[in-house]
């Protein structure tokens, strides 16, 4: 889950990193007083979206403009996501912009640290036009400190001035199972090095001993579906599926699109799904608006065939059901729906093809 | 044959848990109808003493490597307890350890796998289905009824689309040698790099099928590194951008690591790519 800008720079300065004086408002909060934060300030909205700044959602003000500005920004919507906060802080007297990361490298199976000279928002750009320009060090996950020579690696000259943030945000990463803690841009000042922006990604799979109680990145539907220990995404099409495993429900979604069809939702049923739940999925699914004909595409290892096809009867939906069952008691599943109205398929391309037909 | 064989004792760790000992009963199933020596011990710490389908349970791995031969561990232990299997497993000197257990925060994989490499162990997953060579080994929870003997190795990020894989290849007369699921997680122990090596020195193992998905490099990667002839198949081809698609690891990500540019990339390698799951058997019979 990604954190509010507002909320990484708490974090942050909890572990010694310099972030600029601000303060946080809330829609519908009554603005304080603005006059000692500091001479210039800077009103950000707090959405969770990259390119903030380009869509107009971080503006600079006068302490006597900025509760206006305020206001203006909670009425706005950034790339298409409403303003519910806002941090309004210090504009710092700045001397350089750099970069620096550190996030999860899949490849060698640890963290890596990065950092550029040049910073700013267009640090994507910058890395894929000169990739030489983001220096990078692995660090052993094992490790509590980044030792001096990764530092010198990844620093160069600058180890002094840079050294301890870098040290810092390594704690952070390591204590809040951070995905990505990022500093961009990290600022050199004639007061020294700050933080002036923010980012934060909290490993989902960490959030309950973070002390997250709410996935903000799912939907209510979404969360609904996570409470059943489904995997849910929402899409736009009229295709309800349901599968079981991501792999092979991303599988029956991508041969939707190659039919020419287009899938309402992705929805994982999970290892052992029951009769409960696959009713629960099947209603979760039809309950959408929009959704013309459901597939169901379960392949049973773990899972049993009989026990999904009294879970499809339970539901009930009106829409029409198509399945797919193969494997684990796969005929005792067959019987159980055969002649009552729900069409059932060998292959899943075959359930595919009708499915995407039906919704025409 | 490649992580093991016949030969190979293995160890369950949670083998009196609901998953454990539902497994331990499969997987000893299948090495009796092929002559192999299976599940020889379980772990749970406090069930000393006790069997769980005739295989003894121990308070910990120490206590079962005195007592047998231990060349593989099997993980069904929850989330919270898993990466202090693996590091108790690799501890104790056990090389092979698959990690079926799903959700372990990536921080705690990185740690496990990292110190199971200074151990000299080699961890397959978490969040994966396990391994199995047809004829000789499972260890894990891939359907045996699905797999047949053969000369093709699998190697994928999913479970169930695994199951699909092997199911068509069966159909259409194509065995595996061996499948291997190396999990759905950002951070694994095996990538398609470290399997398609270990293909490469495999006598059984004539070609090979990549099964990716959406999220990281780790598909184009192998398929670079090896000289095995490889078909691939990517999954999520229409996965919207920054949504998890049920795997942690299933997520495009500052527009890298999408299903188009993963199939370009292996095609300009000279690989296959398969559109649909069915056209798998087909390409793979071409370069049989």
């Amino acid at each position: 889950m990604r954190l509010l800008e507002c909320e990484a720079k708490e974090i942050y300065a909890r572990y010694g990193i310099p972030v600029p004086k601000g303060v946080r408002v809330k829609a519908g909060e009554k603005i304080p007083d603005l006059s000692g934060i500091g001479p210039e300030l800077v009103v950000k909205a707090q959405v969770e979206v990259g390119g903030r700044g380009k869509a107009g959602g971080i503006v600079m003000a006068a302490p006597a403009d900025a509760a206006r500005v305020a206001d203006e920004l909670f009425r706005k919507e950034i790339r298409g996501v409403p303003v519910r906060e806002i941090l309004i802080e210090e504009r710092l007297p700045i001397r350089h912009e750099h970069y620096l990361s550190i996030l999860v490298d899949r490849s060698t199976r640890q963290p890596v640290v990065l950092f550029a000279e040049a910073g700013g928002v267009d640090i994507e750009l910058a890395a894929k036009e000169t990739p030489e320009a983001v220096r990078r060090v692995t660090v052993s996950p094992l490790l509590t400190d980044i030792p001096p020579f990764a530092l010198r690696d990844l620093l160069g000259a600058r180890v002094k001035e840079f050294g301890p943030v870098v040290n810092r945000l390594w704690k952070v990463f390591r204590e809040k199972d951070a995905m990505l803690a990022e500093v961009n841009p990290l600022v050199t000042t004639e007061r020294g090095v700050f933080a002036a922006d923010a980012k934060l990604i909290v490993d989902d799979n960490a959030l309950a001993r973070q002390g997250i109680a709410v996935n903000r990145d799912l939907s209510p539907r979404e969360r609904e579906a996570e409470s059943h220990g489904f995997s849910y995404v929402e899409l736009d099409g009229s295709v309800g599926v349901i599968g079981n495993g991501a792999g092979l429900t991303m599988a029956t979604l991508d041969l939707i699109q190659f039919y020419g069809g287009a899938a309402a939702n992705f929805l994982d049923v999970g290892g052992g799904a029951d009769q409960e739940r696959v009713k629960h999925a099947v209603r979760l699914v039809a309950g959408r608006p929009g959704v013309k004909v459901i597939l169901v595409n379960l392949l049973g290892g773990i899972t049993r065939c009989d026990d999904v096809a009294r879970g499809i009867l339970d539901a009930g939906v009106p829409q029409t059901v198509m399945v797919r069952l193969a494997g684990t008691n796969e005929a005792e599943g067959k019987k159980i729906l055969d002649g009552r109205g729900y069409p059932m398929y060998v292959t899943m391309d075959e359930a595919v093809k009708a499915a995407v037909e039906a919704a025409r | 044959m490649i992580y093991g064989d016949r030969r190979t004792g293995i160890l369950v760790q949670g083998a009196t848990g609901q998953q454990g000992s539902f497994h331990i009963q499969y997987m000893n199933a299948y090495a009796r109808s092929v002559g192999g020596r299976g599940v020889v011990a379980g772990v749970t710490p406090g069930k000393g003493g006790q069997e769980v389908h005739g295989v003894p349970v121990y308070d910990s791995v120490r206590d079962a490597v005195a007592e047998h031969d231990i060349g593989a561990a099997v993980i069904f232990v929850p989330a919270a307890a898993a990466p202090d299997s693996i590091m108790e497993e690799a501890h104790a000197g056990i090389p092979v350890i698959v990690a079926i257990t799903e959700r372990i925060p990536v921080h705690d994989a990185m740690k496990a796998i990292a110190y199971a490499r200074m151990e000299g162990a080699t961890v397959i997953g978490p969040n994966c289905p396990g391994l199995i060579s047809p004829g000789e080994v499972k260890m894990g929870i891939i359907p045996a009824h699905l797999a047949s003997r053969g000369p093709v190795g699998v190697i994928s990020r999913s479970g169930t689309l695994t199951y699909e894989v092997i199911h068509e290849l069966t159909r259409a007369g194509i065995g595996q040698s061996t499948v291997v699921g190396i999990g759905g997680d950002p951070v694994i122990g095996q990538t398609f790099t470290d399997v398609l090596e270990r293909f490469e020195d495999d006598p059984a193992t004539k070609a090979a099928v990549v099964i990716g998905e959406v999220g990281g490099a780790l598909e184009e990667e192998g398929v670079a590194s090896t000289d095995l002839p490889v078909v691939g198949y990517i999954a999520g081809v229409s996965a919207p951008p920054e949504k998890r698609m049920g795997h942690a690891g299933a997520i495009v990500e500052g527009g890298e690591g999408d299903a188009a540019s993963k199939i370009r990339r292996m095609e300009a390698l000279g690989v296959p790519v398969a559109r649909r799951v069915a056209e798998i058997p087909a390409l793979v019979q071409e370069l049989l």
